[in-house]
């Protein structure tokens, strides 16, 4: 069998190396309409043989006599021409503005843009976000109909909250699920934005359904740039931008302070500015690609140095990523081999000290010398603090003294193995590894008041230690067979997937240090808590080897070139559910028609309309959920039960429809997407009935959400001439998420915290309502006694407006805003002018609601705290003194914003240059910003962790619960505006 | 050839499917039961709850369940009644009112922690439930029924009508309050080894021990909390049962060998200040009972371990000052400035009686050296920080610096954010009072009380009474026992939980019920109906 197989290689092998004796060079001008055009793509069919035209339109290629030469260019029609021995061929491309023919990639497969039947978005690098972009996500921030991409604050630290459709899932499981080249679940952290050539989005659970498991919030699908053999390209990359902060809560100034009645402590101080800067951030990029007879490569290096606006805040990060492509046993077997490495240094900083120099007394010095009365600034590290105040700190010494650093590495490689059985018949097998490991060090000094424990004397300093490692491994095998029958083409794919994740992780916290000398987490053995270990605290874990597998196929069938038929399914199973429940399958069918081809409309390219249904999965975020599980109590001499079991435990599902129309005619392209989507058995920890289970907690399937919404992209190319083209897009969404079914008929979730609004929850779960209306009382606008006068909602004479009756029959409490947005748009305009080109993009999303937290705490003029600083908006009642949260504080937080601007200049660079092309750019981020609100970011808080931690306490690690958006926490980074200077000169 | 490949393909997938199918989950970082683990010796204050036995998995509850920190049992207990207040001064402690209501008995189904103190006395109940069904001793049953008749007791009190679970896992109906007495009883009297409690009595085949442990029951913590039952029993079912919660209490009284804490009594003072002369080397007597050291105070029948590393939940040093008294004995972390006592329950106090010092914390403050702290965040123009007896309202704008701070509890130089002080459940002194108040009221005649009573005052250092009635009994039984979250049962069994007191109006009788708190109403799925009134 064996020999038979090598040998039917060789004849193969020995046919195409009899090709390429008749080797011949093929030369001509690839051009279009306008003229010549460089940079198009000529490959030898079959080969990654090939070569790209240069400024003047001009190649030349070494080929065999009887090859065929394939034509390309982003946006045109690609044309295939046999040589059949001419060695002049010059190629008139046209314009194919739709790009219907497209090659899309889809779960396990591609097609092309006609052919599919389910809502999938594609962007490519020409649409991507300009300017500093260190997050992938960012790039296709409002590019994308449906797609929310927020990173409110804008922390460069941080990654921003995607959904996609609005909430799919209540579990931890609401991110979309990332593919990057094949490999399922990868790290977007792993790839650089500059190494992305092209992201797909699969909206709809047709096409998600595929993914089974993890689809239901959606499939974002990454490929990265590749080398095309023949043409070797040194391309450079580089940035430096500054930020700066764009906006922040109006508090008072020290003058204003003093004259409002705080306590004048003597100084004037400008807290913020103490705490911010301008932050430079610096990138360069490197690609080398190339490539010779069947291998292609590529090799990358980026390395970002990024400073945020506050103090001490950013990272360092370098990303490798290498990619090779090679064609052997006579280009039946395609290897496809891929590498990334990220390092990235944090200096995460504390956001805290935002906060703390918002609400710091103007008034108070920096440094304890300085003090108005005696103060032993020694202690606390010649800084001055307001002692014997409730959650107030220098936020000078927060920043100058302690550190909060981490490091992160992740390394991922991937190999893909497509062999061509026969023509009509592939076999792809992928294999890939990725492990990340996160250290984190956080080191409080003794002198340090927040958090180090300066006035202590007998426990000082705190370091605190956290390390994770994550591996991951992914196995998948499918196999694709084409035929066709009359006049049908049919697809067949099959396949099996098999993924393992485990983690490990510890976390150390000791204090109790002899002195600043040392930064001691560095030094932990001269911590004095060793001596009585019950002051440390020490954790780890490992987990289960968490395993998902899954069988899959689809089969794809074109009729006519006009009527489009998907059907997929997947079988799949988890290791996190009950043994009764581990398998669960996900199907999906799609039909598509095209009907201009039967209608034959005039000037109309496409008129297509389509149909999707697919269902989806969500896996919990937690392990071991089916048992109970106990922590050691006691000394370590008992346990406490920490989570009750619940074996029957089982697949949340999604079940989706979507219909599309695709329209195309010239220069205008529409597509509209509708949708419902229905999720049961979402999985939630709740409540239950303690006198049966005994934490009171369970993780249960616990009831149904229902989703209705529409996307619609329209794209005109309103200029179109040799010189001077205006193209502009807009994609605006609408959804609407509301609870159908629910364990409890209501709930309250989301409180606002301290200091005094503790068990203040201030969104409302309600069966049968939309998802994150926030709930509270109404403020008549009348003061009396400093006390907001509310209003009697149900007009019954009678007036409660406690928390206790939040949810009472008889309460005086309404929805007062929605903390998810009705409507998103994002509208590009691309403007060309010879060697200039200008990008806007605007954002806006319309309809959501913010409590804004900082009025809600510091706004009203509480006597008896006089020594916090006033927040001092325009909405400021300087009548309230006592704080109450109300409909006061909840705002429209609407908002249209210039999110980048940016503009372009292309040299001309005669031909033989060294040089092949040089471009310099400048770009604004979030130049303008048009809203009502009063805080510093109007972008949705799509979920929520919970009230911060206060007075030197530490934030919750609890996962985000996006069934509470809404809430503006103060723990938020201020938004920063960004320029950037960029250069892209080509090799 | 095609087939060839295609069978290959089968075969290698074959193997493969076989062994890559498996999704069993194996935990190898959780451990999914519960834990007793024995060890010969331990030298930390409190010992893992004192015994180092298989039974401190039921025991640690007890810690775990609000009895001596923010938010659960002991707060409900204690703001609801005229002893303390937390008041809301101004941005601070409002939280969303839930304190204003508890002080003015407006309190309903949604408050936190009404519901919070729910659930934590029934994950208490569960680790009973689930060690008393692993095989124990006849000793280790009896102290288990016991510490889970505490909790049960506590829900009677608290909520009336529960339901009486016994395993875990298994749900039952909701009882009557007559019937949640009667289980308590039942249990407490099974655990004792006797049918009933008489003058004449005989625990000489009871399962329960003698032993002098604080933090494990013996026949007279038992006897105790039945005293402790039956002087209630009225309240909760409407039947007298004051002879035996005398009889109950008299015999411990009686026959062990607790002594009141007296002259002579003492521990070093864990809070005494170098440089400061006026801070006492010892704590004598009533003091020393509550001290940070009292874990071998020979008045305690049994208590709660507590420990600042290794047994947390008592922290009223910091629910109760002023930031800055931070200072005072250079705490660890900075107080909140929550609770205090009312002026009216201060004044309650002769100024000779020893438990005013002991018990509250009031006057200008002074820190770790002697130096008066002032108090830099004041914007009424009065830095000293000096705490007065006096509160100017309850709420919006309540001062930062009113009302008398809970001080029985004493505090140790830089003691942490957790206490060492442990919280007595049966003290010796309670019994006294019990057998006092079982005896005048079984008999309707308070002179029956005289001699109990002067003998609690004598140890406060006071003159014995002459006459004494309801109200004075209540009045010195409110002293003696503050901040031991009795006073809302107490109230109560006298009738005055509903009468008007500082900035509290509400006399809705059905108050002295706290609801059954509406998400366990929800999460019971119609197994659960709300006491009358709410």
């Amino acid at each position: 069998m064996k020999i038979k197989l090598l040998r039917s290689f060789m004849l193969v092998g020995a046919f195409i190396c009899f090709g390429w004796a008749q080797a011949q060079e093929v030369s001509g001008t690839v051009s279009d309409a306008n003229g010549p055009l460089p940079g198009a793509s000529v490959v030898e069919k079959g080969t990654t043989n090939g070569t790209q035209t240069d400024f003047d339109g001009n190649f030349t290629i070494n080929v065999g006599e009887n090859a065929t030469l394939v034509f390309s260019y982003v946006g045109f029609s690609t044309q295939e021409i046999a040589v059949n021995g001419q060695t002049n061929i010059d190629v008139l491309l046209t314009e194919d503005a739709q790009a219907l023919d497209e090659v899309v990639i889809v779960g396990y497969g591609s097609s092309t843009k006609k052919e599919i039947t389910s809502a999938v978005a594609v962007v490519d690098e020409e649409a991507f976000n300009k300017g500093t972009v260190n997050d992938a996500s960012q790039l296709l921030q409002g590019k994308v109909a449906g797609l929310s991409i927020y990173n409110k604050g804008g922390n460069p630290n941080e990654d921003a909250v995607i959904r996609l459709r609005g909430i799919s899932t209540v579990g931890a499981n609401s991110e979309p699920l990332v593919v990057i080249d094949g490999v399922v679940g990868a790290s977007l952290n792993n790839v650089d934005p500059n190494d992305i050539a092209s992201v797909n989005v699969l909206k709809d659970g047709s096409a998600a359904a595929i993914y089974g498991t993890r689809g239901s919030s959606g499939v974002i699908l990454v490929t990265t740039k590749r080398g095309t053999a023949g043409v070797t390209s040194v391309d450079y990359n580089g940035s430096l931008a500054v930020s700066t902060i764009a906006n922040h809560v109006d508090v008072m100034s020290a003058n204003e302070f003093a004259a409002a009645g705080g306590v004048d402590l003597g100084q004037r101080n400008d807290w913020l500015d103490l705490v911010t800067m301008d932050g430079t951030t610096k990138i360069n990029n490197v690609a080398i690609s190339g490539g010779d007879g069947n291998t292609s490569y590529r090799i990358s290096g980026n390395f970002r140095n990024a400073q945020g606006i506050l103090r001490n805040s950013g990272f360092k990060q370098y990303n490798t990523r290498a990619s090779v492509t090679t064609f052997t046993l006579n280009d039946r077997l395609k290897i496809d081999f891929n590498m990334s490495y990220t390092k990235r240094k944090s200096r995460y900083g504390f956001n805290e000290a935002l906060r703390y120099a918002l609400l710091y007394n103007p008034t108070a010095p920096v440094f304890g010398a300085d003090s108005p009365y005696d103060f032993d600034a020694a202690t606390y590290g010649g800084y001055f603090e307001t002692l014997g105040l409730f959650d107030s700190f220098n936020p000078v010494s927060i920043i100058q003294q302690n550190t909060n650093n981490g490091e992160k590495s992740e390394f991922t490689y991937s190999a893909n193995f497509n062999f061509k059985i026969i023509d009509n018949w592939d076999l792809n097998a992928m294999i890939s590894q990725q492990s990340s490991k996160l250290l984190n060090k956080e080191y409080y000094r003794t002198t340090s008041l927040w958090r180090g424990n300066a006035s202590s004397p007998i426990r000082k300093g705190l370091a605190r230690l956290y390390n994770e490692d994550q591996e991951f491994k992914l196995f998948e095998l499918y196999s694709t067979y084409r035929t066709s029958i009359g006049r049908a083409d049919i697809t067949f794919t099959g396949g099996y997937s098999w993924q393992e994740t485990t983690q490990y992780d510890y976390f150390l916290s000791m204090g109790d240090f002899p002195n600043d000398d040392l930064q001691y987490i560095n030094a932990l053995e001269w911590s004095q808590d060793l001596e009585n270990a019950g002051f440390i605290d020490i954790n780890s874990n490992a987990s289960p080897e968490d395993r998902i597998i899954a069988f899959f196929g689809r089969a794809s069938a074109t009729f006519d070139n006009a009527i489009f038929f998907n059907a997929s399914i997947r079988r799949e199973g988890s290791t996190k559910f009950g043994a009764n429940n581990r398998w669960a399958t996900f199907p999906a069918v799609g039909i598509g028609a095209d009907l201009n081809n039967y209608l034959n409309l005039n000037k109309i390219d496409l008129l297509k309309v389509r149909i999707g249904y697919g269902v989806t999965g969500a896996l919990p975020s937690n392990n071991g959920l089916s048992k109970s599980l106990y922590e050691p109590a006691d000394g370590r001499l008992s346990s406490n039960q920490l989570t009750d079991a619940n074996p029957d435990l089982k697949w949340e599902e999604k079940a989706e429809t979507n219909y599309g129309i695709e329209f195309a005619a010239g220069r205008l392209g529409a597509t509209l997407d509708i949708y419902t989507r229905n999720v049961s058995d979402f999985i939630l920890e709740r409540d239950v009935d303690v006198t049966i289970y005994p934490t009171g907690r369970r993780w249960e399937n616990a009831g149904e959400l229902k989703s209705q919404g529409f996307e619609l992209a329209v794209n005109y190319d309103i200029l179109k001439s040799e010189e001077l083209n205006y193209n502009s897009g807009i994609v605006l969404s609408r959804n609407k998420t509301t609870l159908e079914k629910y364990t409890i008929p209501q709930e309250m979730r989301g409180s606002l915290g301290a200091p005094g609004q503790n068990d203040t929850d201030m969104i409302r779960i309600k069966e049968g309502e939309e998802i994150g209306q926030i709930w509270g009382p109404v403020f008549t606008g009348e003061v009396v006694d400093g006390n907001q006068v509310l209003e009697d909602v149900n007009n019954d004479g009678q007036l409660l407006t406690a928390q206790n009756n939040a949810l009472d029959p008889d309460g005086d409490f309404k929805v007062l805003g929605k903390g998810t947005p009705d409507f998103e748009i994002g509208w590009t305009n691309q403007l060309s002018y010879k060697n200039w080109d200008l990008n806007a993009f605007f954002r806006g999303a319309f309809g959501h609601s913010l409590i804004n937290t900082y009025r809600a705490f510091y706004e009203p003029r509480v006597g008896s705290q006089g020594s916090y600083n006033f927040v001092n908006t325009e909405l400021a009642n300087p009548e309230i003194t006592n704080a109450k949260f109300s409909s006061l504080y909840v705002e429209k937080a609407d908002f249209f914003k210039l999110d980048n601007l940016s503009i372009g200049y292309t040299f001309d660079i005669k031909e033989n240059d060294y040089v092949k092309g040089v471009r310099i750019t400048a770009s604004a981020q979030n130049l303008f910003t048009i809203t009502n609100y009063t805080g510093s970011d109007p972008e949705p808080a799509l979920q929520d962790r919970g009230s911060e931690a206060d007075n030197g306490g530490f934030t919750s690690t609890a996962a985000f619960d996006p069934l509470i958006p809404g809430i503006d926490r103060r723990s938020n980074y201020f938004a920063a505006r960004t320029f950037t200077l960029g250069l892209n000169v080509n090799f | 050839m095609k087939k060839n490949i295609f069978k290959i393909l089968l075969m290698c997938s074959g193997a493969f499917f076989a062994s890559c199918t498996d999704l069993e989950e194996d935990l190898i970082g959780e451990i999914d039961n519960a834990v007793s683990i024995v060890e010969a010796s331990s030298d930390f204050e409190g010992g893992g709850n004192g015994g180092n036995d298989a039974l401190s998995v039921a025991y640690s509850q007890l810690r775990s369940s609000g009895s001596a920190n923010h938010g659960g049992y002991w707060s409900i207990q204690s703001v609801s009644t005229d002893e303390m207040a937390v008041t809301q001064k101004g941005g601070d402690w409002y939280d969303g009112g839930i304190w204003i209501d508890m002080h003015r008995h407006t309190y309903g189904p949604s408050n936190g922690p009404i519901d919070g103190t729910w659930s934590q006395t029934y994950t208490a109940i569960a680790a009973c439930n689930d060690l008393l069904a692993t095989s124990l001793d006849a000793n280790q049953t009896a102290q288990i029924r016991v510490l889970r008749a505490l909790f049960y007791f506590r829900l009677l009190d608290l909520y009336g009508r529960v339901k009486i679970i016994t395993s875990t896992g298994t749900d039952a109906p909701q009882s009557t309050r007559l019937q949640v007495f009667n289980f308590v009883e039942s249990e407490l009297l099974a655990a004792i080894g006797i049918p009933s409690v008489t003058a004449s009595m005989d625990l000489s085949n009871s399962p329960l021990g003698v032993d002098v442990n604080p933090y494990r029951v013996n026949q007279y913590a038992a006897l105790g909390l039945l005293s402790k039952l039956y002087l209630n029993a009225e309240v909760y079912t409407g039947t007298p049962r004051y002879t035996e919660a005398a009889n109950a209490a008299s015999y411990v009284i009686d026959n062990s060998g607790y002594i009141l804490c007296g002259e002579g009594c003492s521990v070093p003072n864990p809070g005494k200040r170098p440089a400061v002369d006026t801070d006492p080397d010892e704590l004598e007597g009533y003091a020393a009972v509550f001290a940070p050291n009292n874990q071998d105070n020979p008045e305690i029948i049994w208590s709660i371990a507590y420990d600042a590393a290794t047994g947390g939940g008592m922290n009223f040093h910091v629910m109760s000052l002023h930031y800055s008294s931070q200072f005072t004995w250079n705490f660890e972390n900075q107080p909140w400035n929550g609770y205090s006592a009312l002026e009216d329950f201060y004044n309650s106090y002769d100024d000779d009686d020893a438990r005013k010092a002991a018990s509250f914390i009031v006057g200008q403050q002074y820190d770790y050296n002697g130096s008066a702290i002032l108090d830099y965040a004041a914007t009424d123009g009065e830095l000293e920080l000096n705490y007065t007896p006096d509160i100017n309202e309850l709420e919006p704008n309540a001062s930062r610096k009113g009302g008398a701070r809970l001080g029985k509890f004493s505090n140790r130089l830089f003691q942490r954010q957790e206490m060492d002080n442990d919280m007595p459940i049966i003290r010796l002194g309670e019994l006294y009072l019990i057998r006092a108040e079982g005896m005048a009221r079984a008999t309707g005649d308070w002179s029956m009380a005289a001699a109990d009573v002067n003998t609690i005052r004598a140890r406060a250092g006071l003159d014995a009474m002459t006459t004494i009635d309801a109200d004075s009994f209540l009045a010195e039984r409110g002293r003696e026992m503050f901040m031991e979250a009795t006073r809302r049962q107490d109230l109560i069994r006298f009738g005055k939980y509903d009468d008007p007191w500082w900035e509290k109006t509400n006399s809705d009788a059905y108050k002295s019920l706290f609801p059954i708190p509406q998400p366990q109403i929800d999460a019971a799925q119609g197994t659960l109906t709300q006491n009358p009134g709410y």
